[in-house]
């Protein structure tokens, strides 16, 4: 499995430490579940020009980057603040951690193995 | 130690659909954050339930057929086939108690 390019990965981190800053919500206890999603949406941005949600399967990638639903934030995410990938975690969750905040190092350890 | 085998869209109908022992399969892909979570409660339950379930992986990215087939949206996606049927699913990173329950009603 290829990793994004640090440029997007470092795009998609900045977003995500300042998203859960804005929201109140917080990174999961496992870092290994930030890094991987993180380093999924960096893909899709990379490939399809928006950071279409990885935990997600799609008929059509394409069709669903226009139809911007699942293009993160989501809307369950912004609604609700419901992330089902457990990015983005409200504090009651019993996954929650209490960071908001990963390396860039961190997460190109922890998804160099895949 | 076992590891749940995977299975593609060229080995699907083979491997589930005409299994003797009920099937429980994960749909997963690798980006995704809670596949990883449940992936050590997966091979716990193929240890657990090993000669009464078999338990296969599907990755969604290079086997779109079978994903699509069977309406995969949100992933993980675990899905428990009798029979050559589709009985049960359940939905994200479960406890394992959860999915050690839907499958006991299948055997």
């Amino acid at each position: 499995m290829n990793q994004a390019s640090e440029k997007n990965l470092d795009l998609m981190k900045s977003f995500a430490e300042s998203y859960a800053k804005r929201t109140g919500t917080y990174f999961c206890v496992d870092p290994g579940v930030t890094a991987v999603v993180l380093e999924g949406l960096a893909k899709h941005k990379e490939d399809l020009g928006a950071a279409l949600c990885p935990c997600r399967h799609y008929e059509d990638k394409e069709a669903e980057v226009k139809a911007t639903y699942w293009n993160c934030p989501c809307v369950p995410m912004r609604e609700r603040k419901e992330c089902h990938c457990m990015l983005f975690l409200t504090p009651d969750n019993d996954f929650a951690g209490d960071l908001q905040s990963i390396t860039t190092e961190e997460i190109r350890t922890l998804t160099a193995q895949g | 130690m076992s590891e749940a085998t995977q299975v593609t869209d060229a080995s699907f109908d083979s491997e589930v659909l005409e299994s003797e022992v009920p099937v429980l399969v994960d749909f997963w892909a690798p980006w995704c954050g809670p596949c990883r979570m449940v992936a050590p409660v997966v091979e716990e339950i193929s240890k657990d339930y090993d000669g009464r379930v078999k338990v296969v992986k599907v990755d969604t990215d290079k086997n779109p057929s079978v994903a699509n087939k069977y309406g995969i949206r949100s992933i993980p996606t675990l899905m428990i086939f009798k029979g050559g049927q589709k009985v049960d699913m359940v939905v994200g990173a479960v406890p394992k108690t959860t999915l050690a329950n839907t499958l006991d009603k299948y055997l």
